[in-house]
């Protein structure tokens, strides 16, 4: 845990992690002179003249008040820490995620999200609440033993001894209840799982009137796990007991020890009674360990995730500047494959020509929106090349590879604040006129228009105060206002109102021959405003042409159209209504 | 000037002065005055939530030195402009408060703290009703309460009139408030006048005179049975008694109306429970003008014989079958807690003998006694653990086979109200937490609580003086927790809402990472700036708490009570108070006891969760089922099957808030219907009750003559089927899917149903086709999964369909093979759609157009429009957004196109 922990914190907080580690040590060595401290004040009081114990208590003492000073001071900096490392992480984990591979992050999304989120409070008291007294519970039974070597060299060496066992009792008692908690988990959570799944189907069990046997299915399940559960019985008893018991064990082996020295006199009875005292001293911080167990194992767990995120693979980037026309784009036999291996494109070789726009259209799956997420740098080609004016998109520094491309998203995701915030990501220092007229092209002022506070009304956490048109419309806007040479546009899966047809359709034409554009749509008015068509089909293009040519041609393309134009007029029974 | 012992108090937990000048001073009823003032330091400190209350500081009314703290609830709140305004009851003989504000002017300043408010919000899961008592004083907390609670919930407010101004003061207005004014009459008038009733699930409060707050919560408990966690409230003031000395009636003068101690709502510490179930108050605006009382609605009936039963009470009906055994563990782990002190307790008795030079045999008695003592407490402690385990497995059992019971007779609308998550969150995580209460959490809370206090216990039996010495740090920690936690008032939950924030706005960065990489910084600086603000928050919160927080930490630790120990045993040894060996058990138990007591409340933690659990998981078994009645009607077999009536069927989600309303409409068969309407407007409520999701309120809805509620759900699901956006496959092969109604339809059937849902090409492309088994991997896109659930629709082949015309459009890429699907099956069978875009439904045989709750037009499109009515507005306004009406089938030169384009691979580069 330590040493992912030091990597997290930024370079000018070692030398303060130097001093928290000293004081920490002395404050262990304190409390460990205190214990041992014990032995001549105990002494005295059970002997024959109690106030020779006096010069000791005033020791102890002082030892007591330094021991204070140390901690306090060891608090204040590891508190001071505490909060650095909770800025760091919090900071270094966003930056980070602009940067890695998005199909790393669709697989570990939870993983990252709690990675962001989690626990600043906890990340605050890392340090004094957690790594102090953990550090005291691992080194304070072993300053005892030593201090007590030259008192009587073999309890010391007894409890030197002890160390190690009582360490290995600790970590195998949780060991093995994590094991036998697991097993419990497993079968606990594969049952679970059939009780969600016949809640969760309830409507089609019900209308397929199958809710009997699926229950009396999912009966025997449960069933059969009561039987399991009980033989995972057993397994639950020794990890609870296994501490505690060598931790009583040891305490009557050591204090027994203490008094066989006694009969055979080598200690005197005082210093044996002394002694036992040490002993219990001793056996503390054992104790404390294991109540620390649980927050160690979150932290550890919270600190993973971070250093998950930021050891995520990255985009690759290079040095080389973007175009600052319209380019060219080509994509050279380009692969893409998901993290799971699934292929998407398989051979792609295509041209677009600089200034033009070109309509990308297929069935679901065919690797249309993988097309623009290529162009737009958000995945990098399993094999193969995309190419912008000649230069590989690999070999654009970051820079230039988001000033290359603008683009119109299939969720149009928009970020918590107002309509003229959120337009205004797509060029922060757009000039008054120039954004006007993007807002009337996106026609995203009649939507102000419609509302009391305008361009200024708050668009909610993701933009869920607007109806879906309303947000594709902001988003048209923001990817209008950014001057990048390339315009991809992704309507996929939206379903537009003739209002947002019109947007696209703007967006689209606006800029015509001065950027270069890809729209992937599945809608015949968006399709005529291309320049030219391909047909993607299993991760290639099948036909490749112009709006009428690829029509004449009576193909894939014609047969997509006509059932465009026929799902546009469907109405439900519309052939049997006339009937009736 | 001085302020007493209160004062020194609240300065010592951090209280700070701030400057507040009066503006202005309204006179909302001949004796109640509103003041607004304005304080440009006091919201840095004030957080303007609900339930904000502040202390003020007032002069003394009889022109002495002291000034008097009084404590009002905040009744307008401007945290930008730092205005706001309190509401203050006139009297006589008048204390500091209602002198001051009698006399005060604007312009006028007085000090103003705020310390220990806390602000509510209402709960998740509201109860039945709020059963509110209050009087002049606290009516500004009531109002506040009134405008913060959902409107669909009853409230019954008892309000005590001590002159009879009392009732000109504004009240603010609920829709489903009832008031009622009662005269003091001594302090009895207000329980008296309680409605003897079913109080099940209503959560009360009550803000009054002391006298009547007692006399209020006595016959709510007794006579009603409200559970202490459903009762909250405090005494705002004593009849008779004001700042401290008693103020005797003035000769000759009206009844006085006493100075009011604290118009402010009641703090945590101060409630009845131990638990703020139910309102505080909030901040509010401006007080409405008075209402009349509204008058009784329906539909509360006064039950008095079944007794009143709580939601809050369930945990305890839940577990009733382990209670015993749940006794008898608690009873055993204080044997084993008690067996495991006892090696240090004989380790005293063994430096007893050492120092008395006993011989071998004695000192090895003691020995041998340890060692047994610790067999059997590992014995008895493992004994212990597997029998609770093994109760917990047959527990566990029984609960799930109960909660599968349930699951399959609960009305499906239960579970769309709850969604997939909260339906996971009781069959999992519930189950999971009341595992853990059954096995771990009793035991843990024994052994939290008898440790520590047997130790003290043991302690004080050998010498009290150093055990009261021990008892310095603990009271020590427990005050400085206490300063800290009134300082942090309402961060504590600021910090909760905080972080519960910041997971919705990691969780929006991440969905948002494709729009930050295009478009840069300025896409993430909104999360930036807020992750800012989350950090100095967290700051400003905790920063100043280092000091306490490390100071808490070394005051208990062992080194501390050691060195106290010491000090304390050499001292009393010294001067001969105290036997030597008496030292010992300190020494031995001493040090660790303090941060054993102070863990009683987190060994009680696991309780409290398992509670909770075990709540949710009763509340669901206790939920009511769909059950069949005895028929109703005679079946009528004449003629071509599919007839429904809804005949004048009324329905509501909460008693009291209909949804629908007196509806009657007749579906003839082979015809279809469609339900048009604004959003809200109960159109799919209505469509979803003859799926029978809830049973209907009111009016009956009747398949072929028969009631649907007096059929089972195999008779009615053989007659109704219905395709709604939320698709469901069950485990199983494709083929068992489109089969799940008729198991053992021939492979023929099942082909032919998934050919007319345009999915039988599709399946022949997976793997294993009509055998390929679903659930794991995204194998269907969207449209694909919908077109199986069709052809599964199509192969049970029910006379009536209930349709979400959503499903036409759920899926822009596959939209034409759903829709040639729906054409299909909406074939020769009485369908009533749910329609959200007109023009797909102008065909239909009928439409009935819906507005708040009732049919308000029906009729064929042509004569809709042609009336010029609701129809027609509706038509007009979402002309605009339609695609343009066009022949569907007028292609030029081409036939049906068929479905040849499909895809294989489900597209999901980018999430």
């Amino acid at each position: 845990m330590i040493r992912p922990l030091l990597r997290l914190l930024p370079a000018e907080r070692r030398p303060a992690v130097t001093a928290y580690g000293a004081l920490t040590l002395s404050s262990v060595l304190l409390r460990a002179a205190g214990a041992v401290l014990l032995v001549p004040l105990v002494r005295e009081l059970f002997g024959p003249r109690p106030v020779g114990a006096l010069p000791w208590l005033g020791v102890l003492t002082a030892v007591t008040a330094a021991g204070w000073a140390v901690d306090t001071l060891a608090a204040r900096r590891g508190f001071e820490l505490g909060f650095g490392l909770l800025e760091r992480v919090q900071h270094d984990v966003a930056d980070r995620l602009t940067e890695v591979r998005l199909g790393w992050l669709a697989g570990n999304t939870a993983q990252a999200r709690a990675a962001i989120a989690s626990g600043g409070p906890e990340l605050v008291g890392l340090f004094a609440n957690l790594l102090t007294p953990l550090a005291g519970a691992v080194l304070l039974p072993a300053a005892i033993a030593l201090a007590l070597l030259p008192v009587a060299w073999q309890l010391g060496l007894a409890a030197a001894l002890g160390v190690p066992v009582l360490m290995v009792a600790l970590w195998a008692s949780g060991r093995i209840s994590r094991r036998a908690d697991a097993l419990a988990a497993d079968t606990n959570s594969a049952l679970t799982e059939r009780l969600i799944e016949f809640a969760g189907t309830q409507q089609a069990l019900r209308a397929g009137r199958r809710v009997e046997p699926a229950r009396s299915q999912v009966g025997r399940a449960l069933a059969e796990q009561h039987g399991s559960t009980m033989r995972l019985l057993l397994l639950q008893v020794p990890g609870q007991l296994l501490f505690g018991l060598a931790g009583q064990v040891a305490l009557v082996l050591l204090a027994g020890t203490a008094a066989v020295l006694t009969v055979r006199g080598d200690l005197t009875a005082p210093e044996a009674v002394a002694l036992i005292v040490v002993v219990v001293r001793y056996l503390e911080p054992f104790t404390a360990l294991a109540g620390l167990a649980p927050a160690v194992e979150t932290v550890r767990a919270s600190l993973a995730r971070v250093h998950a995120v930021l050891a995520a693979p990255t985009t690759p980037q290079g040095s080389a500047a973007g175009p600052g026309r319209a380019p060219r784009i080509e994509f050279e036999d380009v692969d893409f494959h998901h993290e799971d291996g699934r292929p998407v494109l398989r051979g792609l070789n295509l041209t677009l020509e600089a200034g033009t726009t070109t309509a990308v259209v297929g069935p679901s799956g065919s690797g249309k929106s993988t097309v623009l997420a290529l162009l737009a740098g958000l995945l990098s080609p399993t094999r193969g090349r995309v190419l912008v004016d000649g230069v590989d998109l690999a070999h654009l520094d970051g820079a230039g590879r988001r000033a290359l491309t603008s683009m119109v998203f299939q969720h149009s995701y928009l970020f918590d604040g107002t309509i003229r915030e959120n337009v205004l990501v797509g060029d922060p220092g757009a000039e008054h006129g120039r954004l006007d007229r993007v807002l009337g092209l996106a026609r995203v002022d009649e939507i102000a228009d419609r509302l009391p506070a305008g361009l200024d009304t708050r668009v909610g956490e993701g933009g869920t105060a607007l109806s879906g048109g309303e947000r594709q419309r902001i988003a048209i806007a923001r990817a209008l206002l950014k001057p990048a040479p390339v315009l991809l546009v992704d309507e996929a899966t939206s379903s537009l109102d003739t209002e947002n047809e019109a947007a696209v359709a703007a967006a689209l034409t606006a800029g015509a021959g001065t950027r270069t554009g890809v729209v992937v749509t599945h809608r015949p008015a968006t399709v005529r405003t291309a320049d030219r068509v391909l047909f993607l089909e299993d991760g290639s293009v099948v036909e490749d042409g112009t709006v009428e040519g690829l029509l004449g041609a009576g193909g894939r393309f014609h047969r997509f159209w006509q059932q465009q134009e026929a799902s546009a007029g469907w109405r439900l029974r519309a052939e049997q209504a006339g009937g009736r | 000037m001085t302020r007493g012992f209160q004062g020194a108090v609240l300065r010592g937990f951090g209280a700070r002065d701030h400057q507040a000048t009066v503006v202005e001073k309204i006179r909302l009823a001949p004796h109640f005055v509103r003041v607004r003032l304005v304080s440009p330091t006091l919201f840095e400190e004030v957080t303007a939530g609900p339930a904000a209350w502040l202390r003020f500081w007032f002069p003394d009314p009889d022109g002495g030195a002291t000034e008097h703290q009084r404590a009002y609830t905040i009744t307008e709140a401007d945290p930008e402009k730092g205005a706001f305004a309190v509401d203050f009851v006139l009297h006589e003989p008048a204390g500091p408060g209602s002198r001051w504000a009698a006399t005060v002017r604007p312009g006028a300043r007085v000090p103003v703290m705020s310390l220990g408010s806390t602000t509510f919000e209402p709960t998740d899961e509201p109860p039945a009703g709020y059963l509110l008592f209050g009087d002049a004083a606290s009516i500004p907390a009531v109002n506040s309460i009134l405008r913060a609670l959902p409107h669909d919930v009853a409230v019954e407010l008892y309000l005590e009139e001590h002159v009879p101004d009392d009732r000109l003061i504004p009240l603010a207005t609920h829709p489903r408030l009832r008031s009622h004014w009662v005269p003091r009459d001594g302090g009895a008038g207000l329980a008296a006048a309680v409605e003897a009733r079913d109080w099940s699930d209503w959560s009360a409060w009550i803000a009054a005179e002391q006298t009547t707050f007692k006399l209020v919560r006595t016959r709510l408990r007794e006579e009603f049975g409200f559970p202490k966690s459903e009762l909250t409230g405090r005494a705002y003031w004593i009849h008779g008694r004001s700042m401290g000395k008693l103020r005797d009636d003035p000769a000759g003068g009206k009844a006085a109306l006493p100075e009011i101690a604290a118009a402010r709502p009641p703090t945590g510490d101060e409630l009845a429970g131990d638990e703020l179930a139910d309102g505080g108050p909030t901040a509010a605006g401006p007080a409405a003008p008075r209402e009349p009382a509204v008058p009784a609605q329906p539909g509360a009936p006064s039950t008095p014989a079944a007794p009143a039963r709580w939601r809050s009470q369930a945990a305890g009906r839940l577990l009733a079958p382990v209670r015993g055994a749940l006794l008898l563990a608690g009873l055993l782990q204080v044997v084993v807690t008690v067996l495991q002190l006892a090696p240090f307790v004989l380790l005293t008795e063994l430096a007893r003998r050492l120092l008395d030079g006993a011989d071998d045999a004695r000192l090895r008695a003691v020995g041998l006694l340890a060692l047994g003592l610790l067999g059997a407490g590992t014995v008895l402690g493992a004994a212990l653990t597997l029998w609770l385990h093994a109760v917990d497995a047959r527990f566990a059992r029984d609960l799930r086979t109960r909660l599968l019971g349930k699951l399959a007779r609960l009305p499906l609308g239960w579970y769309s109200t709850r969604g997939s998550a909260g339906t996971k969150k009781l069959v999992q995580d519930d189950t999971l937490s009341l595992h853990y209460l059954v096995t771990h959490a009793v035991p843990d809370a024994v052994a939290a609580v008898v440790a520590p206090l047997s130790v003290l216990g043991y302690l004080f039996a050998v010498d009290w003086r150093p055990a009261l010495v021990l008892l310095v740090p603990v009271l020590v920690y427990v005050v400085t927790m206490a300063v800290m936690m009134v300082q942090s008032g309402p961060r504590i939950a600021q910090a909760q809402r905080w972080a519960e924030r910041m997971g919705g706005e990691a969780g929006a960065y991440l969905e948002g990472q494709p729009v930050v990489r295009v478009f840069g910084g300025a896409a993430a600086s909104t999360f930036r700036l807020r992750l800012d603000e989350y950090l100095a928050f967290l700051g400003d919160w905790q920063r100043p708490f280092i000091g306490k927080k490390t100071f808490m930490d070394l005051v208990t630790r062992p080194a501390t009570f050691l060195w106290l120990i010491a000090t304390t045993g050499t001292l009393l040894i010294v001067t001969g108070r105290m036997a030597p060996v008496d030292l010992l058990p300190f020494l031995l138990l001493g040090t660790t006891f303090g941060t054993g007591l102070l863990g009683i409340g987190y060994g009680l933690g696991g309780l409290r969760d398992g509670m909770l659990a075990a709540r949710g998981i009763a509340v669901t078994l206790d939920a009511e089922e769909l059950d069949t009645r005895p028929g109703t009607g005679t079946a009528d077999q004449d003629g071509p099957p599919g007839t429904v009536v809804f005949d004048r069927v009324a329905f509501a989600y909460r008693p009291g808030v209909p949804v629908i309303r007196d509806v009657s409409l007749t579906l003839r068969p082979g015809t279809v219907t469609a339900l048009v309407g604004p959003s809200g407007s109960g159109k799919s409520t209505l469509a979803a009750l003859l799926a029978r999701f809830h049973d209907v309120g009111g009016g009956a809805i009747r398949v072929d003559g028969c009631d649907i509620r007096s059929l089972t759900a195999d008779e009615l699901y053989t007659r109704v089927g219905f395709v709604l956006q939320d698709v469901q496959l069950v485990r199983g092969t494709v083929r068992e899917n489109i089969a799940l109604a008729v198991p053992d339809a021939s492979a023929e059937r099942v082909e032919a149903a998934a050919r007319a849902a345009r999915i039988h090409d599709r399946i022949t492309r997976l793997p294993q086709g009509y055998d390929t088994v679903l659930g794991d991997g995204a194998q269907l896109s969207g449209g694909e999964r919908q077109r199986l659930t069709i052809a599964r629709a199509i192969l049970a082949d029910t006379p009536v369909l209930v349709l979400d015309e959503a499903t036409a459009y759920a899926d822009p890429e596959s939209e034409y093979l759903v829709q040639r699907a729906l054409d299909r099956l909406t074939r020769d069978r009485t369908v009533l759609v749910i329609a959200h875009r007109l023009h797909t439904v102008t065909g239909a045989d009928r439409i009935a157009v819906m507005d708040d709750g009732r049919v308000v037009e029906a009729g064929t499109h042509d004569e809709l429009l042609a009336a010029g009515g609701r129809y027609h507005r509706l038509w007009q306004a979402d002309g605009a957004r339609s695609v343009p009406d066009g022949p569907a089938s007028g292609l030029p030169g081409a036939g049906r196109p068929d479905d040849g384009y499909l895809g294989t691979a489900t597209e999901g580069a980018i999430r």
